[in-house]
């Protein structure tokens, strides 16, 4: 697939809002020193990272508003005029295309009060509409009509300072959206690194790309955004405890996949840019969904990635892009974890298919990923449990201030010259090291936005 | 064959449930026309929102009525009669007639420059 990037904003032409008078004062929003907080080289992590309230402002200020983030799959715009909405970190975002067939990314935001000038999750349309007093914004973001418009002082009104806030970069890589508020931000290529070539293990298996199954499914869970993120990056530990039961009732013998199964060697890969991803390795790598199964010719996947991203990454796995993309390569499932609060997240998760599957077998993967993942899932509900169980009780303060245990596989990250990158062994808290590593630099770091031009 | 009216655009290039803009300078009118077509029927009215600054042929068309695409004002697509807030005047409204393949306008008298 091609890359296409499409900065939305050129250089030297981003407007500044009209800010008059107006400049929060010195201290207004005092960064916390997070160092004492994130101890990586021993694998220990305070937990005040999952609930303190000024950790979690910071975190929208210098994590959210800094790192690129996922908006959704190009699939989702068809035509000018198409639209979803989604989040970045707290912000309401509209995404659309332009008429130029550009994909524009805005905060849902009224430059006057401030309401939502979209509330449908996704649709078509040809203007923006506030629906508050009225604001009409273009596909392009531009203010078009302002009832009353001469009730504004006629020598200083500039209608073409007031149109919606567009983000810094836009970007897609493998069909899917990424964006960001940080105009500094390193090219999105560069942000993933060796990332990119476990992600196309999932996403570039067929020549044609992927798509999705129309929807996007959305739940509230009681658990920090960073407890998700975190597991998907460099979780695999969990998984023959949390989800024993939905392994036995998955398997042929309703006693569990085979012992050769369980026990698979594998590797975790990650990054200093926070990025993880883990997955068993098995010469005999396979899709779980029989018809899925079926339908693959294995030598030609080996063709086309490599022995090492068939027999590895391409199925059975976990991964997060930093800070709050994840996906689940033999599910077909991407999700993004929303922050609401340091005590809730919003999870939005899609089906991704191969273009190329034909309509049983994308049925087929549909429902596999429905069984598995999702609210329905057998094995999301194992997983939401944990995370909510945690926060649940993660404010008493002696609960609260005994330090977490990270320290599984320290030292053991190589290049072993196989996968690309640092990688561990499968069992490894390598990523969720580099995850708040990363998480930990953010937060100490004064953002674009603070620093000024 | 007619020869009321004014030649505006052939019925092809106005698709069901869509509307195209014809210029002031065609049809000789004070303001651009709006050619609907609703299931099959052809209507004409001033292009302009009575409300604020917007072209009615970029508004959504639905059961003999066209919605403003900015602040979703109503009006009756047989005679241009406001049916919604906040829009508050009804827009002008003008004769179409099929003839064969194409479609001809007889703007109102009223609207002509």
């Amino acid at each position: 697939m091609t890359i296409t990037q499409l900065p939305s904003t050129h250089e030297g032409g981003r407007p500044s809002p009209p800010s008059g008078n107006l400049c929060r004062p010195v201290g207004f929003a005092e960064a916390i020193d997070v160092a004492g907080l994130v101890d990586s080289a021993n694998g220990l992590i305070d937990r005040a990272v999952f609930t303190d309230r000024r950790l979690y402002d910071q975190e929208q200020a210098r994590v959210f508003a800094t790192s690129w983030l996922f908006l959704g799959h190009v699939d989702q715009l068809q035509k000018a005029g198409d639209f979803f909405t989604t989040f970045m970190g707290e912000d309401p975002v509209i995404v659309t295309k332009d008429k130029a067939g550009a994909i524009r990314a805005f905060l849902n935001s009224c430059r006057h009060r401030g309401a939502r000038v979209l509330r449908a999750d996704y649709g078509a349309t040809r203007a923006f509409t506030c629906t508050y007093h009225g604001w009409s914004y273009d596909l392009e973001g531009k203010l078009i009509s302002v009832p009353n418009e001469t009730g504004y002082p006629q020598d200083s009104w500039d209608r073409a300072a007031w149109g919606l806030l567009e983000v810094a970069q836009l970007d897609t890589v493998l069909g899917l959206v990424f964006a960001t508020w940080n105009p500094k931000a390193p090219p999105l290529l560069e942000q993933l690194g060796d990332m990119k070539w476990y992600m196309d293990a999932f996403l570039d298996r067929d020549s044609e790309g992927t798509t999705i199954v129309g929807g996007i499914t959305k739940w509230v869970l009681k658990g920090n955004w960073k407890l998700a993120a975190e597991q998907f990056a460099t979780d695999w530990y969990h998984v023959n405890m949390s989800h024993a039961s939905a392994l036995m009732v998955l398997s042929p013998t309703g006693r569990g996949p085979k012992a050769d199964i369980i026990n698979t060697p594998g590797r975790q890969y990650s990054d200093v840019r926070g990025n993880g991803a883990g997955f068993p390795t098995h010469p005999r790598s396979r899709f779980d969904a029989q018809p899925v199964h079926r339908y693959y010719d294995y030598e030609q996947l080996r063709s086309r990635l490599g022995d090492a991203r068939v027999e590895g990454p391409m199925t059975t796995g976990h991964a997060t892009v930093f800070p709050n993309f994840s996906y689940l390569p033999v599910n077909g499932s991407v999700r993004v974890w929303h922050p609401k609060g340091p005590d809730e997240m919003e999870v939005w998760a899609w089906t991704v298919l191969d273009k190329s599957m034909p309509e049983d077998v994308r049925n087929a993967q549909r429902l596999y990923n429905l069984r598995t993942f999702g609210p329905s899932g057998i094995f999301e509900q194992d997983d939401g449990e944990n995370w909510s169980e945690i926060q649940a009780i993660s404010h008493g303060w002696r609960t609260n201030t005994v330090p977490l245990n990270y320290q599984m596989g320290i030292g053991s990250e190589r290049d072993d010259g196989l996968y690309p990158g640092s990688t561990s062994d499968l069992y490894s808290d390598a990523a969720g090291r580099r995850f708040y590593a990363r998480w930990a630099e953010l937060m100490n770091e004064p953002a674009w936005h603070e620093v000024g031009e | 064959m007619s020869d009321e009216g004014i030649v505006v655009a052939r019925v092809e290039d106005v698709p069901d449930g869509e509307a195209i803009r014809i210029d002031a300078a065609v049809t000789g009118t004070v303001d651009a026309i709006a050619v609907f077509n609703d299931g099959g029927d052809f209507f004409a009215l001033d292009d302009t929102c009575s409300h604020e600054k917007a072209s009615l042929a970029d508004g959504w068309i639905e059961d003999g009525v066209v919605e403003c695409p900015l602040h979703a004002g109503k009006f009756c697509l047989k005679d241009g009669a406001v049916l919604s807030m906040p829009a508050t005047r009804d827009v002008a409204c003008h004769q179409v007639i099929i003839d064969g393949a194409d479609i001809r306008i007889v703007p109102n008298p009223d609207r002509l420059q």
